[in-house]
């Protein structure tokens, strides 16, 4: 009965979003800001992709507030997880086999792929599709498949933490610069350079490498936490 | 007023450094953050002082709005913006204060960043990102206590939460499908020609839905009891009174600026209606103090849900004094909680034992049943007079409701009173001294209030008419020239 009760609420809850949908002007969406933004874009910030001028310069605050709700439900899965210490110290003496020859042959080659991979969609967020969230994501990766391979070689925890705390807090040092520099807070500083050029956009690549590290620092934490 | 920016941003700044902290020195990441915190609450009233509560903006990133973020910071959102970090370090878990409890320092760190964020934004999605960071901390706040029915009680608040977040988004992608922006100034503009229609209106729905998860609004508010009964009653008092008011403040800008609509402001009224009186006949049943107070909080933010509904600056003052007097009577109240949890009959004798404790109980019974001359009796009477200047049925229902319930309220209030009074051995461990000393700060206050009403009544007449003033928010955000953005 009570299935039922749920499935039917589902079923007209999905019939009155679509219902709302279907009224929407889609296509031909009001582009108030949208235009505005696509015109005023890579002149005011020097960045060839519209996306990452929304992401970091007009609305950067907000990936700020991303950024901290990803490191919100880290460290809530973190303190529901976190074992007790007795709990934990039977873990590590319980030894953990490694997989087999081709998983870490595998692994070892993947590695240094996938953190390349990851730096270069990170670094190149500012130009082309992807950045911070994306790269990041296979940054966390590379560290995923060297910890399948090798069960008992934890990652340091220490070292998470750490690069998790600093990635977080050099976005919004960079942020404050420009609030001490006279400017407003998250305001672009440094030279603009040309458009399309690796180094242009002035902070905001730096701001997505230290997105790029926060992210794969996160989900690299997770993942410690879940194989405790 | 670029620093207005820092309020928000140095909490989640500390948040993200207070783990390295802790490897360094644990005495260090202790008093981290309630340093900070003083550091935010001091730079807030410094701002209130510096602008004498005119209305201030500061573009984030250095882009005027509406391309940019804006925050906003009127009386009204200073008042809540220094509310959210004060609160925090009166209610600092004691959790966090152990060994180990850098993880809970974060989340306090992070709870108080994305609040100030939501008393000062004036973006709707910035609000709706701050609404999100403050979910996810409360609930690692929530599940710290650690008990497998505390962790029941998060699992089902994070899924009604889940659930409300999706359909604010919902709301807030229909609302720039219609409009094309996300500027609450602009939306003002665009609101009369583009939203006043059905889809504007679901819009309006699904986004008090969403807000109203944390605010206990009626048909979204089954995690409350649970939540509250196995939830560190610090977290529980902070919650009931800071983080639902921050909702309530969203759902409240978003009447004056975008939806002055009739029939927004009737469904407020209704679910308001119905959250006060299922709030207060529950709270008539509960058998034990802290789901007592839950269902009785229900109540008191459904009597706010009917302040909102009043259209005017009447009903602005309403909903400011009934908030106010909600944010000081229930932390308080939860705290006198904390040790007379479990059955109510427990509680006989209880007060003999612990004067003070019962004492300040009675005093704010009295003053949230709305006995003169305490506070509450203005509240409530701002509420009916309000009430009753409109002449259309519902609102006429919605007296009557308020009154019977006032009834219900003094039962079971008076009941309690009773039990702690009464001629029997109780066994009850003594109430902690800090939970004492900030209770006896709320009762002071709520004392000291009295001779002070003229003046309060006044500062929330002026500040009513600040806030009911879109032209002015729309000058103050967007400035004197609006970018080359005609609609």
């Amino acid at each position: 009965m009570h299935k039922l009760a749920s499935l039917l609420f589902a079923i007209g809850l999905a019939a009155l979003l679509i219902g709302l949908a279907a009224q929407l002007p889609l296509g031909m969406t009001p582009m108030v800001v949208g235009q505005a933004i696509l015109e005023q874009a890579p002149g005011e910030t020097g960045s060839a992709n519209i996306v990452t001028s929304v992401v970091l310069a007009y609305r950067g605050i907000d990936t700020l507030g991303e950024l901290a709700i990803l490191f919100a439900a880290a460290t809530v899965a973190g303190l529901v997880l976190a074992p007790s210490i007795h709990a934990e110290s039977r873990l590590r003496a319980k030894p953990r086999h490694d997989a087999g020859l081709v998983l870490r042959a595998g692994s070892d080659l993947l590695f240094p792929l996938l953190l390349s991979v990851g730096f270069y969609i990170v670094l190149h967020g500012h130009l082309t599709p992807g950045g911070g969230f994306q790269g990041g994501v296979v940054l966390a990766a590379a560290f995923f498949v060297s910890f399948l391979a090798r069960p008992a070689r934890q990652p340091s925890h220490v070292g998470i933490v750490l690069i998790e705390a600093l990635a977080g807090a050099s976005f919004i040092g960079i942020g404050l610069a420009a609030l001490l520099g006279g400017g407003a807070f998250l305001q672009p500083v440094l030279d603009k350079g040309t458009l399309g050029q690796l180094v242009s956009a002035g902070s905001l690549p730096l701001l997505y490498l230290a997105v790029g590290l926060k992210v794969g620092a996160e989900l690299s934490g997770l993942l410690a936490h879940l194989a405790e | 007023m670029n620093a207005l920016a820092l309020p928000v941003v140095l909490p989640l700044l500390a948040a993200f450094l207070v783990r390295p902290a802790g490897l360094a020195s644990g005495s260090l990441a202790r008093w981290f953050g309630p340093l900070v915190l003083l550091l935010c609450a001091g730079m807030l009233v410094d701002t209130a002082l510096l602008t004498h509560g005119q209305p201030v903006s500061a573009n984030i990133g250095g882009f005027a709005p509406p391309l940019g973020i804006v925050f906003y910071a009127d009386s009204l959102a200073l008042l809540f913006a220094i509310a959210v970090p004060a609160f925090a370090l009166l209610l600092w878990p004691r959790e966090a204060m152990q060994a180990g409890g850098d993880r809970i320092s974060a989340l306090m760190l992070l709870l108080v960043g994305s609040g100030t964020g939501m008393a000062l934004s004036g973006d709707l999605f910035n609000l709706y990102v701050f609404y999100e960071l403050l979910a996810v901390a409360s609930f690692g706040l929530v599940a710290s206590s650690g008990s497998a029915r505390a962790w029941a009680a998060t699992v089902r608040y994070l899924l009604i939460s889940g659930f409300g977040s999706v359909l604010a988004l919902v709301g807030v992608a229909l609302i720039y499908a219609q409009t094309g922006t996300l500027n609450l100034a602009q939306l003002s503009e665009f609101a009369p020609e583009r939203l006043a229609n059905p889809l504007g209106l679901a819009a309006f729905a699904c986004l008090l839905i969403g807000f109203g998860v944390k605010a206990e609004l009626f048909p979204v508010n089954a995690w409350v009891p649970e939540v509250y009964a196995t939830a560190p009653k610090r977290v529980s008092a902070l919650l009931a009174g800071v983080v639902s008011k921050l909702a309530i403040l969203v759902v409240l800008r978003l009447i004056l600026l975008v939806f002055d609509l009739p029939e927004a402001r009737q469904s407020l009224l209704v679910l308001g209606l119905i959250g006060l009186v299922s709030g207060e006949l529950a709270a008539w049943r509960a058998r034990d103090l802290p789901r007592m107070l839950a269902f009785s909080s229900i109540g008191q933010l459904g009597l706010l849900f009917m302040a909102v509904s009043i259209p005017g600056v009447l009903g602005l003052i309403a909903a400011l004094a009934v908030a106010l007097h909600h944010l000081l009577m229930k932390p308080a109240l939860f705290l006198l909680a904390e040790r007379w949890s479990g059955g109510l009959e427990n509680l006989a004798g209880a007060g003999r034992k612990a004067p003070l404790a019962a004492g300040l109980f009675t005093l704010f019974a009295l003053s949230l049943l709305g006995v003169p001359p305490l506070p509450g009796f203005w509240a409530k009477l701002v509420l009916l007079l309000g009430l009753g200047q409109q002449d259309a049925v519902l609102a006429q229902a919605a007296i009557f409701g308020v009154l019977l319930m006032a009834v219900v309220e003094a039962h079971y209030l008076f009941r309690l009173v009773g039990l702690l009074y009464a001629k029997t051995a109780h066994g009850a461990p003594p109430h902690r001294m800090g939970d004492l000393a900030v209770a006896s700060l709320l009762g002071a206050i709520l004392v000291a209030s009295m001779p002070l009403l003229p003046a309060l009544a006044q500062g929330l007449g002026w500040m009513a008419h600040q806030a009911s003033d879109v032209a002015a928010y729309r000058a103050v955000t967007l400035g004197s020239t609006i970018p080359g953005v005609a609609p």
